[in-house]
């Protein structure tokens, strides 16, 4: 040990030693990076996923191994003890299988980001996408069918939700959550003279108004927008490419009315109640934000309901075709389909159920069930409100958004 | 007014003695065989940084290209592909589509369209007329002025209420070139006013404050012991519509409650007033250096002789603190051409830059990796242009400066 390096020593050392870690480092960027997606991803759609669950066959937990199960969700989805712990994941927390099986979280930024990720090499269990996406997560092979028998609630989920979820005649995705997104305005300082008193998206052509709106910068919902305005309530997930171009317009047209295009809901909310804008994009739990926010107090706060219809999503959980315990990440998935959950989501997020059954009475704040309309079905169908769902021509929508947004 | 402070004699001397060369001497193998070890433990010092630059830049630049030419695809499935509408097989295809378009030329009072190669080659030989004609003897530095007013005039503007005032504007029926255009703009102007402001800042701390000048510098950078997003939240609660500013004006009775100043936030102005706020305190620091650089005496020598203080910094600091000024230009220029932060928070519908439309690719639910790797090489390229031109323009004397 007392031995003296030389210095001829110390190079052999520093050379062997870069050499060794530029090897182990291009290993591991090569498998970590977008490019080899092809190869990780080939390996999960055609290595991983069994021909039983491909075909929707049945997992058995008891005998699968333990270990973490890794939950890719967004923000606030997660154990958190201030939202009154475990909430949507009570069911499998207060199970059997916790203790061998425990959820870790990890949190998503937006459904590109999160499809990018686990394309690139990342392998969680359950993944936390919405509805418009299934195809896509299922086309690069990521995701696997579910066993329905290890969903005992999902009858509850209403078919108009749950359709989109459905690829090739198997289930893929358990919705949870769902909402509007629509526009907050001030009420005393928009109005609707020009579409003949009635609300709608028209508005955001209003020159009145202009620097004093934004729109989320979602590329889809830029277009579906121009597509509502252009044709009234017509479903605008069903656009051709000529529809696309058209809205495009519209939507350039729009761009030019509005402040920005927000990336986060609190920055928006912010700006609305520091008096930077009279009207925006928002989620259900937006709005309720905006209405009960204090320097609103004598505000008339307003959800816009327009004669188009809402825009309006859902999300919901899939098994990762890469799971090693893909029978207790469905009974994970499962706890987010009870009642309680729902109810739990409406009260602590303002967003409404996928489930529908025993959700009502279980929800603590029944302000919330007028203000969201979720006693009233007919808000929740077109031509009311507009669900997403998978696009065949997304290339066509994304381009188009993006080049309203570039322009 | 500031003291002008003598600096240590030792050092001044050494600028101006050059020390005699010796005479070559043969020397042994041995002694060679020495030195080479010397520059082998040098090369093995530098090894982290090789190992990084290859596995942080090179091999990710090596999958950009061939995600650029269609050679790589960002799914894992054909299926997943044709969703997506990426391309198979080798192809420029992506690359037509940024550059196959026209430049428009707006000059006051005339439009005009040109190709964009044409441009391009345009812009090549006016850098190249930058870097080197100042070794044409008699007119080379006006070629190498009239160079430089040509490449940045295009760029040029003046944050002015909603409006950026500007002589020339290039703008493209190309959507993603008509950003790159804009982007390049705004990243000119907050490099060329946060320059401006650094170098009395930079100028007032090498000369006007003694001893306490590192204290000064500090409170100088003060700025980044926060988060840099947290002072960019600060921003939005000065500028906002309610913000300090307007708040102030309305208080005052120049502004009228029911129409604050709007274009203060999500606008161009913004983005360009946000950006040098948070770039004036690093750019400070090569400034201030390249002052520290100045023998003291030339300055006492010229004011000696009568010349005014303005006169001794135009005549004499300029020209040595111009390497300086550039570098701090590019500490600027580079990163806030390809921002993505500050336009995403504060730039609105009109202040977009590049570097949102590049990273949406990628991330924003495009999955269009192809189109982005593209974006992304146009961008690195013209920043290693810019960056090679520089290094030669200060090789070859700061052109005559």
């Amino acid at each position: 040990m007392n031995e003296k390096m030389t210095r001829k020593g110390f190079v052999a050392l520093t050379g062997a030693t870069s050499l060794a870690a530029f090897l182990a480092a291009c290993g591991g960027s090569s498998s970590d990076s977008g490019s080899s997606a092809a190869s990780s991803g080939d390996a999960q759609a055609e290595g991983i996923v069994s021909e039983e669950a491909a075909a929707g066959g049945s997992f058995d937990p008891a005998s699968e191994p333990g270990g973490e199960i890794d939950v890719f969700t967004w923000s606030g989805y997660d154990d958190d003890p201030k939202a009154g712990a475990p909430w949507m994941w009570s069911q499998y927390v207060e199970g059997e299988y916790n203790a061998e099986s425990p959820l870790k979280f990890t949190f998503l930024e937006n459904d590109g980001q999160a499809l990018a990720k686990v394309a690139s090499g990342y392998s969680p269990d359950i993944i936390h996408p919405c509805i418009a996406y299934v195809v896509q997560w299922k086309e690069a092979g990521l995701i696997q069918p579910l066993d329905m028998a290890l969903l005992p609630d999902y009858a509850g989920i209403p078919e108009a939700i749950s359709a989109g979820g459905i690829v090739d005649g198997a289930q893929y995705m358990v919705p949870f959550d769902v909402g509007f997104s629509c526009l907050t305005y001030d009420a005393d300082k928009i109005n609707f003279d020009n579409s003949g008193g009635s609300e709608s998206w028209e508005v955001l052509l209003d020159d009145r108004y202009k620097g004093r709106m934004a729109l989320f910068s979602d590329d889809v919902a830029i277009i579906k927008i121009g597509h509502l305005i252009n044709e009234g309530a017509v479903d605008p997930n069903v656009q051709t490419t000529e529809q696309i171009a058209a809205a495009k317009e519209t939507a350039l047209k729009v761009k030019a009315n509005l402040r920005n295009y927000w990336d986060s809901q609190t920055d928006t909310v912010n700006d609305f109640v520091n008096g930077n804008l009279d009207a925006t994009y928002t989620w259900p739990d937006g709005y309720w934000k905006i209405k009960n926010h204090p320097k609103m107090k004598d505000r008339n706060i307003k959800y816009m309901q327009p004669m188009q219809g809402r825009l309006a999503w859902v999300c919901g959980t899939v098994l990762s075709s890469a799971t090693k315990q893909p029978g207790r990440a469905t009974m994970a998935m499962a706890a987010t389909n009870t009642a309680a959950a729902g109810a739990s989501l409406l009260d602590i997020f303002q967003y409404a159920s996928a489930q529908q059954e025993g959700v009502r009475e279980l929800i603590k704040n029944s302000e919330l069930i007028a203000a969201f309309e979720l006693d009233k079905p007919e808000a929740w169908a077109p031509p009311n409100a507009w669900f997403e769902a998978p696009l065949p021509n997304y290339k066509e929508y994304i381009t188009a958004g993006q080049e309203v947004k570039a322009a | 007014m500031c003291r002008l402070p003598s600096g240590a004699p030792g050092i001044r001397m050494a600028t101006i003695v050059e020390a005699p060369i010796p005479p070559k001497q043969k020397r042994s193998r041995r002694e060679r065989r020495n030195d080479g070890g010397s520059a082998l433990s040098t090369y093995g010092l530098l090894a982290p940084m090789l190992i990084l630059l290859s596995t942080l830049f090179l091999l990710p630049m090596y999958y950009i290209v061939l995600f650029s030419i269609a050679l790589k695809r960002f799914s894992p499935t054909d299926a997943l592909a044709s969703l997506n509408g990426e391309l198979n097989s080798l192809s420029a295809e992506l690359w037509a589509k940024l550059l196959s378009v026209n430049v428009t030329v707006m000059l006051p009072g005339l439009n005009f369209n040109v190709p964009v190669l044409l441009v391009g080659i345009i812009f090549l030989v006016l850098l190249v007329a930058a870097v080197t004609a100042s070794r044409i003897p008699e007119y080379g530095n006006w070629i190498v002025g009239i160079a430089f007013v040509l490449l940045l005039t295009p760029f040029m503007t003046l944050p002015a209420g909603n409006n950026l005032l500007r002589l020339v504007e290039l703008t493209s029926d190309g959507d993603y070139l008509r950003l790159f255009f804009k982007s390049v703009s705004m990243a000119m102007t907050s490099s060329v006013i946060a320059v401006v402001i650094a170098i009395p800042v930079a100028y007032f701390l090498a000369f006007c404050v003694g001893k306490s000048k590192y204290t000064w510098l500090l409170i100088v950078i003060a700025p980044f012991l926060t988060s840099y997003l947290l002072r960019i939240f600060a921003w939005k609660v000065i500028l906002g519509d309610q913000g300090l500013i307007n708040s102030g004006l309305i208080a005052i009775g120049l502004v009228d409650e029911a129409s604050p100043l709007s274009f203060l936030i999500y606008s161009q102005f913004t983005v360009i007033v946000v950006l040098t706020y948070a770039w004036v305190p690093f750019i400070c620091l090569p400034i201030f250096l390249a002052f520290e650089t100045i023998d003291r005496r030339l300055l006492e020598a010229a004011m000696d002789l009568g010349a005014t203080r303005l006169q001794a910094f135009l005549k004499i600091s300029l020209p040595i603190i111009a390497p300086g000024i550039v570098a701090a230009f590019l500490f600027v220029f580079i990163p806030s051409i390809g921002e993505y932060i500050t336009p995403s928070l504060v730039g609105g519908t009109q202040g977009t830059m590049y570097g949102q439309s590049l990273a949406s690719q990628f991330v924003g639910g495009a999955f269009n990796w192809q189109f982005g790797s593209v974006m992304a090489l146009f961008l690195l390229g013209v920043v290693l242009l810019i960056t090679f031109a520089t290094a030669r323009f200060l090789r070859a004397g700061g052109g005559g400066l």
